[in-house]
């Protein structure tokens, strides 16, 4: 009998594995909200059935879908169920141009290029009344958002000036795919991954070129331009990788999804090769730690009540553990694990007018969760979920590396890891 | 007209067997003015109407070797792309030459396609893995003809609501057990009503046999002979297309050389092996008879290898030996009509039989061609010009599909054709999936059981492809026997219906049953036996199979 | 990264096991490739149901009898009463509220009004301990309008069977109907995510308060409280008659709570849940598994004193069948499993099927067996064991339970 016969399934993105069990279903954000989404099994493997027979099965309703991945995080059976989703909306939106509003929000870097220039007055206009009256009503951005503030400063900048020159006499080094939040909105986290490695004996650079890494131009159907930025990127983490050895680190859980997994899978961009040594951090970090690499020494004085909150992408790479581990280490640190659930933003859909409420209202269970949690703040590793759950609940929320970073003893890790000062 | 009352009418023909010949003989027949009765032991297209390939020969598969066949193929192909739209898919084909097979015998093919008046054109090897990317890619050779697929289900129903809409009467599950023969005329049928095991008898002027292989019987009843030779042959069903041209290897006819896209799936097939007459119910598919057609599918579709098989089902064809030569030697695969006046001395008893599937259709003709002139008839057959119901020029296409149709409503217009405007679909509970993996909704079950003669679950499968998905009925059967049973108020019914439903799934999934397969067979078995008790509930030993 | 114990599989046996472990202060991680079948569970356990096509009323007093390769008869006769009581108590920390036990079986009811033998059966479920004795004879059974995973008429007709007067009542209310709205996503999970606000709940039992007549027990389909059994709680206090569920088609809402308060229990504990997530492979020296590499900590694998396979039969792809072969996918331990496919599978869809009784080979210790040798610290527990047909004996959910407490006390022996 000929070799490999039928000793697995290969059906685009697993959809034929699917045995109909309707597990998905159970966990969808979506169709818990809105009966106008057919849910993850119709809309996946059952619907991929039909468009395969023709094209004109597409449902236009599968532009709900978030992409949170939570169905395939529960499939009993790897079916892709995002990815076909995707794929059938990238084929579906072939030759149609996407809105104004939906190319201002996917281009995170564009928008933060220019808000940056004038943050102080975008922060104004962003934020002004008749401004997001102008916006839900012309550009249909919901009216309720506020937009993340924007830094005057970016991150970029911030480091060429006062980080990049130490960087090199380090004896470990690490690539940085810091991405736009911390560029444009919160370069603190960056500078606190910066100052976290550096007291663990690593330097820090930057990437030669690094673009937005596309997963908002992915969620509004841009698939032509996120292709183009996640060639620039793979050449840029393959220079890092290959080129320099080093680690590409991130503090982004969904631009780290995006780089390692949605690149191959939606966007026909291969960066296997160099899968590996895209990492978050605290993974990183963490593996230092566990192979006695290096030690973290954390400030005696430090006590807070912090709930975690797995991003959605976080669970969908399995790198929860990770942050949760080593936020366990701070002694101060009494931290609550949150029931996983989508916050119901999902990048920029719920900027989206007419998701608003849809986003809300898939919100509601987690912010129910956190408000039960009783804690002072919320960690996460996705910025996205931390605006969302910052404007609903009120609670801070940070990411797990500017926690470290804040409750680490720089002094006494330094000692620890035996770095003498320069 | 209740049934009570159809036994006591006398019908100018009778017609046995509701396969595509039998309902297109009905069709004919009625579109000529005859008064018509159809009789069919099980369900409508349970023979070898349902357990063929649903493929729409151009022709060219027998172009080489019988042009006589092929000129039909060819002329019943381009009528069905217009009479039977919503039944017909326009994939076109492609005959391809491998490294292993003589490219000499694309020419032969090509001349004899020419010869048939079948468009045969050569493409480069490029081309055709362009067009069709499920395509071996190592061919050498390929010709591009006008195969297509047709839903043998759905042409058969169509025929029948056809005869209805003129005024034919058609009963099934009432069989044949014998014939009212007076003085070396055949006068009506004795029935056996299968439902109740009531015993009737009807008259009628002429009695044609269109059972298929199963004619051999009637044809004894009748005090004549014929020689049948059942050819059975085997096919495998994949669980999504694979391709969406129909692939054929460009050689001698062999075992598993036609890959079809039927619907929602593809079908590889088939072997051909013949077997004794006695054996023509059994219809389980061994082993050796899967392992052949997987390792001879791959080569024409290498993806086929790896894709998730949901079922293995076998047919019969029909084959006739020649009068002249009884032996079998030489066998027709031709159409062949027999008046038995004329051959045994019978009066009043016609046999159609042989063809194919597809030319149904001038099958029809020529039987009623017959019938009218032992009734004196003059009407022109009408069969080729008028479209079948749901096929009218105006009937939706599927391409046409726009976006206020939800899933299950798009999915039975690609059906039913302009029938699906038929499918209550004004509230809620109508427009609820019941099959979620074909989109069967609850009006379209409820438009099945009330218009389509749907008895049990495997009736209301071949109307709708409830239960033919992926998963072969384990999250739908449940609901439609549900359904049903409310129907017909008659639960303890439905129950055991679901049972058979179940066990019908299971004879065609069990030879495949591996990988994936057997993962749903599995969780069919926790679902219906460990969550629901249902092999408590019902008693299927020494039950026969459900037709 | 380093643990006592790993376990593969997060479905009742892998999180049981998890618990018994985690309770006695190990660090365990678990990976769980998706959901598990706990979803299929209408909220039930068994321990034994039946023999040879006879109902087991009697399970402790039938165990001792069972064939030598059952996983009951290697992990002991004699510690099955002791186990059971254990794994009662298990459920109850939990938060699992069961009634039964190990000595008598009571009858759970399906969705088709069947009545199986089971050990445990969720308070909330209807339950009948003696099939003389109903604990009602006029019930209104309340059908919800549009909802197609409970077989209405089967259920009231095996209902009736049972000695039942069954009042069929259909009812919807407000939000029932605006759910309905999707074609496709009105099943028993959608119902109890919608009927959990206050007014939500006081709507159904206004339906059946107004609708019940004067039946003495009202029965509804289970699709209250994915997560917890407050909602069931709420509406049985707004309802003017003892109230009971009964299990819908899959998945169900009862089982995806079992699953929920258990994995809730375990992360309590302070286990590690690793949702879609699987094992790949393993790092063997002499006879023993260093550590198991997963899909998606890739090249940081798990390393562990103690590793248990609890990763399921075929549809949890704990066993594989390929065209070829029967195997175990992570190590390729060894099976218990007919090489000639023809052997797998009878036609009769109903028959005992031989693919039910495969599962890797274990020793008496249920250590697994690679070529023929014991693995020192690979323990199998669960479904992926051979040597029973669960589907035809009613012990699926039992052995899940007792393998796992049994591999958890030899894990904590061998540690000592």
């Amino acid at each position: 009998m000929a070799e490999k016969m039928q000793l697995c399934n290969i059906s685009e993105n697993n959809f034929e594995q699917c045995t109909k069990c309707s597990i998905c279903t159970t966990v969808c954000p979506v169709a818990a909200v809105t009966t106008d989404y057919p849910g993850p099994k119709q809309a996946g493997p059952d619907g991929a059935r039909y468009r395969l027979k023709d094209k004109a099965y597409y449902d236009k309703m599968l532009k709900l879908c978030l992409n949170c991945k939570r169905c395939e995080v529960a499939c009993p059976s790897d079916v892709h169920i995002a990815d076909i989703i995707q794929r059938a909306r990238m084929s579906a939106s072939e030759g149609r141009r996407a809105s104004l509003r939906d190319t201002l929000l996917a281009n995170t870097d564009l928008l933060g290029t220019v808000a940056n220039l004038v943050a102080p007055v975008a922060n104004a206009t962003l934020g002004l009344k008749p401004t997001k009256l102008v916006m839900h009503s012309v550009m249909a951005i919901d009216k309720h958002r506020t937009f993340p503030a924007y830094s005057r400063t970016k991150f970029e900048t911030w480091f060429k000036r006062h980080a990049a020159s130490q960087q090199d006499a380090f004896s470990n080094h690490v690539s940085y795919f810091h991405g736009c939040y911390v560029n444009y909105n919160f370069p603190k986290l960056g500078q606190d991954l910066v100052k976290l490695m550096n007291s663990i004996g690593y330097g820090v650079h930057l990437l030669d070129k690094e673009q937005c890494c596309g997963v908002a131009l992915i969620a509004n159907g841009l698939f032509k331009q996120a292709k183009r930025q996640a060639r620039v990127n793979a050449t840029s983490i393959r220079q890092a990788v290959n080129g320099d050895g080093r680690t590409v680190l991130t503090t982004s859980s969904s631009c780290t999804f995006n780089l390692r997994d949605e690149y191959p899978a939606i966007l026909d961009v291969d960066t296997s090769d160099v899968r590996n040594s895209i990492m978050l951090a605290t993974r990183f970090i963490y593996n230092l730690v566990d192979e006695e690499r290096i030690k973290l020494v954390f400030k005696k004085d430090y006590k807070r009540r912090i709930a975690y909150h797995t991003a959605c992408h976080m669970e969908r790479m399995g790198w929860q553990l990770y942050s949760i581990e080593l936020l366990r280490m701070i002694p101060g640190l009494d931290l609550q694990l949150l029931e996983q659930e989508c916050c119901g933003i999902s990048g920029t859909y719920g900027f989206k007018k007419e998701n608003y409420e849809r986003s809300q209202a898939i919100g509601s269970i987690l912010f129910k969760h956190i408000e039960d949690a009783q804690v002072e703040a919320v960690a996460t590793d996705c910025e996205t979920c931390k605006w969302q759950i910052e404007m609903s609940t009120g609670l801070p929320v940070e990411n797990p590396i500017s926690i470290l970073a804040d409750a680490l003893d720089v002094e006494a890790t330094r000692l620890a890891n035996n770095l003498t000062n320069n | 007209m209740v049934t009570s009352e159809v036994y006591k009418k006398e019908f100018d023909v009778i017609i046995i067997g509701g396969g595509a010949t039998g309902a297109g003989t009905a069709r004919d027949c009625a579109l000529r003015g005859l008064s018509v009765l159809l009789v069919e032991r099980f369900d409508y297209s349970t023979g070898a109407t349902g357990r063929n390939h649903g493929l729409m020969h151009s022709g060219a598969r027998y172009a080489v070797t019988d042009g006589e066949s092929a000129k039909e193929c060819i002329s019943e192909n381009m009528t069905l792309r217009r009479i039977a739209r919503h039944c017909v898919e326009e994939t076109d084909g492609l005959f391809i030459t491998l490294p292993e097979d003589d490219l000499e015998y694309q020419k032969t093919f090509v001349e004899a396609c020419q010869r048939a008046g079948i468009r045969a054109d050569v493409i480069a090897p490029d081309e055709a893995r362009q067009i069709e990317p499920a395509v071996n890619p190592d061919l050498i050779g390929a010709v591009r003809i006008p195969d297509a697929s047709i839903d043998p289900f759905r042409l058969t129903v169509a025929n029948l609501l056809d005869a209805r809409l003129h005024g034919a009467e058609t009963l099934n599950y009432h069989e044949v057990d014998g014939l009212i023969i007076n003085q070396n005329r055949v006068e009506g049928v004795k029935l056996i009503n299968k439902q109740n095991g009531e015993h009737v008898e009807v008259r009628g002027r002429v009695v044609v046999n269109a059972a298929g292989i199963w004619g051999q019987r009637i044809i004894q009843m009748a005090g004549a002979n014929i020689s049948m030779f059942p050819a059975r042959g085997a096919l495998l069903i994949f669980g999504h297309r694979v391709n969406h041209m129909v692939i054929n290897r460009c050689r001698k006819p062999a075992n598993a050389d036609i890959l079809v896209p039927d619907d929602t799936v593809c079908v590889i097939g088939t072997t051909s092996d013949r077997i004794p007459i006695e054996a023509v119910d059994d219809m389980r598919v061994t082993r050796e008879e899967v392992d052949v057609l997987l390792k001879e599918g791959i080569k024409l579709a290498p993806s086929l290898a790896t894709t998730r098989v949901i079922r293995a089902y076998a047919g019969v064809r029909p084959l006739v030996a020649s009068d002249d030569d009884p032996s079998g030697r030489s066998i027709s695969r031709g159409i062949v009509c027999l008046d038995h006046a004329k051959r045994d001395g019978i009066e009043g008893f016609i046999t159609i039989i042989g063809g194919k599937m597809m030319t149904y259709r001038l099958m029809g003709e020529i039987a009623a061609d017959a019938v009218c002139a032992k009734l004196g008839n003059t009407a022109p057959c009408l069969t080729a010009k008028l479209p079948l119901p749901g096929s009218e020029e105006d009937a939706p296409r599927q391409s046409d599909l726009t976006k206020r149709y939800s899933f299950g409503q798009r999915a039975a217009i690609g059906r039913h054709g302009s029938l699906a405007a038929r499918i209550e679909k004004e509230n809620d509970i109508d427009n609820a999936l019941v099959c979620e993996c074909e989109g069967v909704t609850v009006g379209e079950i409820k438009y099945a059981v009330h218009q389509l003669h749907v008895h049990n679950l495997v009736n209301l499968r071949r109307r709708t492809r409830v239960g033919m998905g992926t998963c072969q009925g384990k999250l739908c059967s449940c609901r439609a026997a549900s359904l049903l049973g409310e129907f017909s108020h008659d639960v303890k019914r439905a129950q055991e219906d679901l049972a058979d439903f179940l066990d019908e799934r299971w004879k065609g999934m069990r030879p495949v049953a591996w990988g994936d397969t057997l993962r749903e067979a599995q969780l069919t078995a926790n679902i219906y036996q460990g969550l629901c008790g249902l092999d408590t509930a019902v008693n299927r030993q020494g039950k026969e199979d459900v037709q | 990264m380093r643990m006592d114990t790993v376990i593969m599989g997060g479905g009742l046996s892998g999180l049981t096991c998890g618990i018994a472990l985690a309770k006695r202060g190990q660090r365990v991680t678990i990976i769980a490739s998706g959901q598990s079948t706990l979803l299929f569970n209408g909220g039930s356990m068994e321990l034994l149901g039946s023999i040879d096509g006879q109902a087991v009323m009697a399970p402790l007093e039938a165990i001792p009898t069972l064939p030598q390769d059952h996983p009951y008869s290697k992990i002991g006769a004699s510690r099955i009463a002791a186990l059971a009581n254990e794994a009662k108590e298990l459920l109850a920390d939990a938060n699992i509220s069961m009634e039964g036990n190990a000595e008598v079986n009571h009858w759970r009811v399906t969705p088709m009004g069947v009545a199986k033998p089971a050990w445990l059966t969720l308070s909330e479920n209807l339950r009948i301990d003696d099939l003389a004795k109903l604990p009602a004879k006029h019930v209104a059974l309340m059908c919800i309008r549009g909802f197609f995973d409970q077989p209405n008429g089967m259920l009231a007709q095996g209902l009736q069977k049972l000695g039942f007067d069954v009042k069929r009542i259909e009812f919807t209310t407000d939000d029932i109907t605006a759910l309905r709205r999707s074609p496709s996503e009105m099943r028993a999970a959608s119902l109890a995510k919608h009927l959990v606000s206050n007014n939500a709940l006081q709507r159904v039992a206004d339906q059946i308060n107004t609708l019940a007549g004067d039946a003495e027990m009202v029965l509804l389909p289970s699709v209250l409280g994915q997560n917890d059994e407050s909602y069931f709680k709420a509406l049985e206090s707004m309802v003017n008659k003892p109230l009971r569920l009964i299990a819908t088609l899959p998945p169900a809402v009862a089982g995806s709570r079992m699953q929920t308060l258990l994995r809730h229990y375990f992360q309590m504990l302070g286990g590690n849940y690793l949702m879609g997530d699987t094992a790949v492979s393993g790092n063997f020296e002499d006879g023993k598994l260093l550590s198991v590499t997963t899909a998606k900590l890739g090249d940081m694998p798990l390393r562990a004193d103690n590793f248990v396979l609890a990763t399921g039969s075929f549809v949890s792809r704990g066993l594989i069948a390929d065209y070829e072969r029967v195997y175990e996918p992570i190590f390729n331990l060894d099976v218990d499993a007919d090489s000639d496919r023809e052997l797998w599978t009878r036609f009769g869809i109903l028959e005992p099927q031989a693919y039910s009784r495969y599962g890797v080979a274990t020793d008496n210790e249920l250590r697994c067996l690679k070529q023929g040798k014991p693995i020192q610290n690979l323990r199998a527990i669960g479904s992926v064991l051979s040597g029973h047909d669960a589907i035809k004996m009613g012990d699926g959910t039992g052995v899940s339970l007792l393998t796992a407490l049994a591999a958890a006390q030899s894990t904590l022996q061998g540690k000592r």
